[in-house]
Parts: C-alpha cells; structure tokens; sequence
C-alpha cells in the first residue's frame, strides 16, 4: 500500500517535499561547518593566510679605545650562501662559468660536479658571497639558482686581541672572551612578525590580527681594551718570545686606578674571523685569565706587604740569611746564593730570597714558626684582600679560580704557607695577580677587573657609570707607599738603567717551577714580570709571563725586557710628563 | 515615448504661482515593476561592493608601495654596513702599518717634556 502522501499528493509534492529535505541537509550543514566547526575553520584559514616571519635582531658590535674614542672592532656582515636546484638547471655550463668568474674564491671543492646531480634539488655550491658578486650572479638571469642570506661577524684587526673577543660559530652563538661572557646581551632578541600575506608572501596590511612585534638588537659593547696599547703589547710579546725561545706568552696591562683592562696579549694567538682554521683548541684560550699557575716571586710582595700592613716587619728591618731555612721537616733554599748574614728585607726583595719571606710569614706569627695565626693572616690577606684564588668576575669567558688551600684545610698546614711566602703552593690566574697587585700599590683599593668600558647608544659613547671599588683598605696608604719604594728600589738596582728617567717604575721578576705528573719539574720553568709605572702616581700595572715546553726561562732575563719595551711606549703613549 | 500632462496635485506653493497659470508636472508614464525593481537594488549593491573592495584594496596598494621602500632601506642600510666595513678595514692598524706612508715613516724618538 503507498504511503498516505502519495496517495493523496500530487509528484510536484513529492518533489518539493525532497527538495526540502535536501534544503534541510544543506541547511544543517551549514550550520555544522559554519557555526560549530567556525573556529576551526578560521584558524586552517589563518594558517594558510598569515605568515609568521622572525624579524632577527642584529648582533651588537664590539668596540675598542682608540685613545679616547672608541673604534669598532667586530662588525656584521650580510653574506650569501648559492645554491642550486639542479633538476631545475637548463644551461649548466653557463652556471659553471659564471660561477668561477664572478665567485671563484667562494665556490665549494669540485662545485661542477653539484650542479651536474640533476637527479638532486638542492645543492650548496658557493659560501660567503658579497651582495656585490650575488648582484652579478643575479644580472646574469640564471635559471635554478638562489641566494640566501647569511650574516657573519668580521674581525677586521684579524689577530689583534683574539682571545679577548672569542669568535661566534655557525650556529650564532659566542664563543670564548667577550663573544662567549657577553653572548646574551650582543645577540639581543629577534622580533616577530605575523601577517597577511600575498602569494609572493608580502605582508599586507588587511586583517585585524597581524601582529608585530620589533627585533631589539644587541647591545653595541666598548671595550676598555685599547687597540694601541693593545698592538703593542701583541707586538713586544711576539719580539720576546722571538729572543727568547719561549713558544707561549701572556701580557695583561691594566689601569690599578680602576681596574679596567688596556691590553690582553696572548701567544699563540688565532684570526677569529677564521677560527675553523685552528687546529688546537688551546689558541682559543685566554691564558691571562684561564691558565691558573704558581706565579713564583711575584707572591713575594703580596707576602711583604702582608708583613708591613701588620706592622710585623719593615723594607729596612734585617734578618740572619743562610741561603736555607727549615720548616719542619722540609728545607727550603734561596735561587741567588751568597747574600749571606745579616740583610735587610730590602736585599731579600731585591735579590729574590726565599729565606727572606719564609721569615715575614714566621713573623707573622711568633716569629719562629708559621703557626695558625701566620697562616690566618696570610689566608685573608692573600684570599680576602688581594682575591687570589677566586675568579675576579672579569666579563670575558672560561675565567679559571685557581687554587688558593685554607688554613682549616688538611692540606694549609705550615710547609705549604712557607712556600707559599715566596709563590709555590697556590694557583692563581694573571689577572687575580694584578688586580691584587693594583690593589697593593694604589693605596689599597681593589677594583674588580673589568673589560668593559661602555656602550655605544645610537652611535654615542656612553661610559658606564664609575664603580664603586670592591674594597678599601686592602692595606694601609702607608703599606702601600712602602711596597712602592721597594719596588722601585729593587728594580733601580739591576734593572733600572733601561727605564726612561724621571718615572717611578718598580716590578718583581717571578721564576716559576712547573709541576709536571705531579712533580716540580728539573728542566721546565715559566718566567714572569709583574711591575707597574708613572710619575707620581702609578698609571698602568703590566704582568709579562713567558713559557714553553722544555724550556727554561727567567723573569728577569725573558719576562723583563718584554715589561719595559711596554713600559717605556706606554709612557710616551699615555703622555705622562716625567716628575718634577 | 509619451508624457501625460496632469494636475492632480496642486501644492500650496504652486497656489501662489497665479502668474504662472500654464505651469504643468510631468509624471512619467513607465511604470518600474518588482523585477526591475530587484535589479536596480542589486546593481546599487553591486556598485557600492565595487566602490567598498576598491578602497579596501587601496591599502593592499600601499602595502606593495612600503614592502618596495623598505625593501629599499634594507639595501642603503646593507650597503651602509659594507662601507662601514670597508672603512674599518682600511683603518684596521694592520692595514695602517703596512700601507706605503706607514713605510715611508720613520721610528718616533724618546718624547722630551719642556719645564715651565
């Protein structure tokens, strides 16, 4: 039996009747996909409409002092990597040929054979290509070739204080010195961009839900580091290294007035622009800050001064020298021999007596032996004045701490002290040295040591602000006008002839043992210089170190010469009239 | 194409105009039907779209006209960079030591300081 519709309606019922019913299908469809599939739909639509770009920050540039402005050391360069889609190639010995004219020195190793993989779709066939050379690729309407743009760091000094600045890495990152410490604050923060787009991926204006967000660029970092003093350092140090016969070298010049660095000299040394070239890693390495070693001799007047400041001994003072002074069960000899019998603390100082300082730290408990109290005293005047021991916190990377052993330590009993008083026991790096030094022989501040100088705004040097030393009262004015005498005095005696007149120059040479599988070794040692110069006040504390494998080498007849060709260029370089 | 002549409104103003007693209206005879009618609206829709897409696409138009400029800036700044980079070069120490007046150049002697 037909259904009651039928019997009853008419076909054109029966007709709209399904047209309704398709209506209704289409109706709620609609409804599905436009009203509760709507989000849905819109972000798909939005994923195909709106790109996402990154809008990359530009990575701060690094300056130097060129006297008093500063002049740029690292820049950015935007360079170009060619490739080509050798599917796409119609004419590939046209590619080849303008290739090796206009980019020749930047083609990769047998490039010709990439073009020819026609099977392939992408091939790198040229690094590094100037916008100049990509224009001429470009004029020359190639078909299946492209550029994509690659920005790199430039070194124009090329070795000139490779250490200090470190190099960045094809992934964008700071490596080493000031490129490594600093690579948050130079690398700034992309910014983004997410917008409309055309087919050619134009950003339009249309729609209400771009949004951009500006790259802030590094920040444009000067350093104190000044690339005169600076060349040079580079210079003296390569000439004494040369005389000397030493493979390794480090000079480090700092301003004791503030602690701000004027010169890191290191040797072996690398082109960080070329920093794939260095076959061992150790070049990347900044020995003033990250080799930490027994700095020998120069201790010596970190121990005097820790004598005079407590009032226990003074430059005139005398005592009975055997060349050889037991401390327990050890005894320890002199290097210079035959300044015998009754001598002052001036002689010791002078001629390098390890007797002599082996005496203050006794003094500096009950003059018999180095107990507990000696060993205190030493500790903070060492770790707690003059930081050695302790990183400085200067701003470059891989800052070594060193080694400085406590007296509530196993190991800080009495024998290590002692040789400790003349610069064995402990280990510290350059820069630690110096910076106590500074300390000791400007009145006793201590400035933290620093790299940096500034900031360029806008293309304007803005100096940072003065900072506050880290401590006063290192040792007394007086501790530190006495070290200053003795310094000179010692210098005066056997060295002085060399210094231009009219300038306080004073300094201690350091001969250093180098401990190899754990023991002293018979044929090895690291020679240093550790001095400072000016009129009336000192203007630049300079530390020299020269090493080698197997060599022998002194601070006064290696380590020396280098401190005073520095010294004597830095007197006419910074203009210090002479005194009187 | 023919016009009837009617009076069959006569407003107050036209009252006044006793002077201009042949004065006549004229209405059209051609009668717009609900077809023609739809058309019209549709074609004043369509003509108002038109007008709205193209003042919408105007900005399109700017858009194409700022991606060109600052695609212009990006090259003065790239080639800006470059003769930064250039200079920097030609200044670098190295460059200075080795160029040819450096060479000509002899070596300073000890500086000497007058007493006033």
């Amino acid at each position: 039996m037909k259904p009651s519709f039928l019997r009853h309606g008419s076909r054109s019922r029966i007709l709209a009747a399904v047209i309704l019913g398709i209506a209704a299908i289409f109706v709620f469809r609609l409804f599905y996909l436009q009203v509760i599939q709507h989000d849905h739909y819109v972000s798909l639509a939005e994923e195909e409409q709106v790109k996402p770009y990154t809008l990359p920050a530009k990575r701060g540039e690094i300056y130097a002092m060129n006297g008093n402005s500063p002049v740029k050391m690292v820049l950015n360069e935007t360079v170009y990597t060619v490739f080509v889609d050798p599917a796409n190639i119609t004419d590939s010995s046209k590619v080849i040929d303008i290739m090796k004219k206009v980019a020749g020195g930047n083609v990769r190793d047998g490039f010709e054979e990439l073009v020819k993989k026609n099977k392939t779709r992408y091939q790198v066939i040229a690094n590094k290509v100037t916008r100049v050379q990509a224009d001429k690729i470009k004029a020359a309407e190639l078909r299946g070739i492209g550029f994509q743009a690659v920005s790199q760091r430039v070194y124009p000094e090329q070795t000139l204080a490779s250490q200090v600045l470190g190099f960045v890495d094809t992934e964008g990152a700071g490596k080493y010195g000031l490129e490594g410490f600093e690579n948050e604050a130079l690398k700034g923060t992309d910014g983004r961009l997410e917008t409309v787009t055309d087919v050619s991926n134009i950003p339009l204006t249309i729609g209400n839900r771009n949004i951009r967000e500006p790259a802030k660029d590094g920040k444009n970092i000067v350093m104190s580091l000044d690339r005169n003093i600076q060349s040079h350092t580079e210079q003296a140090l390569a000439a004494g290294l040369q005389r000397t016969g030493a493979t390794e070298g480090s000079v480090l010049v700092m301003n004791p007035n503030n602690g701000q660095v004027l010169a890191m000299a290191n040797f072996p040394t690398y082109n960080p622009g070329e920093y794939f070239k260095v076959q061992d890693a150790a070049a990347f390495n900044n020995g003033t800050i990250s080799d930490p070693y027994e700095p020998g001799s120069d201790v010596k007047t970190f121990t005097m001064a820790t004598g005079i400041d407590k009032g226990v001994v003074k430059a005139s003072d005398t005592f009975n020298n055997t060349d050889s002074i037991k401390v327990e069960d050890r005894t320890i000899g002199n290097a210079t021999k035959g300044k015998t019998g009754v001598i002052s603390f001036q002689t010791a100082l002078t001629f390098s007596l390890n007797t002599g300082f082996v005496t203050v730290a006794q003094r500096l408990g009950d003059g018999k032996s180095i107990n507990r109290t000696a060993r205190e005293t030493m500790y903070e005047y060492f770790h707690d004045r003059f930081r050695l021991g302790e990183r400085t916190g200067i701003e470059l990377s891989n800052e070594a701490r060193g080694i400085l052993i406590s007296p509530d330590d196993a190991d800080g009993n009495a024998v290590r002290y002692s040789n400790m008083s003349f610069g064995q026991g402990l280990d510290a790096t350059m820069v630690q040295v110096s910076g106590g030094f500074s300390a000791m022989i400007n009145g006793g501040t201590y400035y933290k040591p620093t790299i940096i100088a500034g900031e360029m705004v806008d293309g304007e040097y803005k100096k940072a602000a003065n900072v506050d030393p880290l401590q006063t009262g290192v040792v007394a004015q007086s501790t530190s006008d006495q070290m200053r005498e003795m310094m000179q005095t010692a210098r005066a005696s056997s060295f002085g002839r060399t210094d231009k007149q009219g300038y306080n120059i004073g300094g201690k040479t350091g001969t250093s043992q180098v401990i190899k599988n754990g023991q002293y070794s018979d044929n090895e040692t690291i020679g240093t210089y550790l001095g400072y110069g000016g009129a009336e006040t000192p203007e630049y504390v300079i530390m020299v170190s020269v090493s080698g494998d197997k060599k022998e080498l002194q601070g006064a007849r290696d380590a020396l010469p280098i401190f005073t060709d520095i010294s004597n260029w830095m007197l006419d370089y910074l203009k210090i009239q002479p005194k009187g | 194409m023919s016009h009837q002549s009617t009076s069959y409104y006569v407003n107050r103003r036209q009252q006044n105009w006793s002077r201009n007693q042949n004065t006549t209206r004229y209405v059209s005879a051609i009668k717009l039907g609900p077809v023609a009618h739809t058309v019209l609206v549709a074609l004043m829709i369509i003509v108002l779209g038109l007008i709205y897409v193209t003042q919408a696409t105007r900005t399109t138009g700017y858009d194409y006209e700022m991606q060109k400029i600052d695609s212009q800036i990006a090259d003065y700044d790239q080639q800006k960079s470059e003769l930064e980079i250039e200079n920097t070069r030609l200044t670098a120490l190295e460059t200075v030591k080795n160029s040819s007046v450096a060479k000509e150049m002899t070596a300073s002697t000890d500086t000497q300081y007058v007493q006033q």
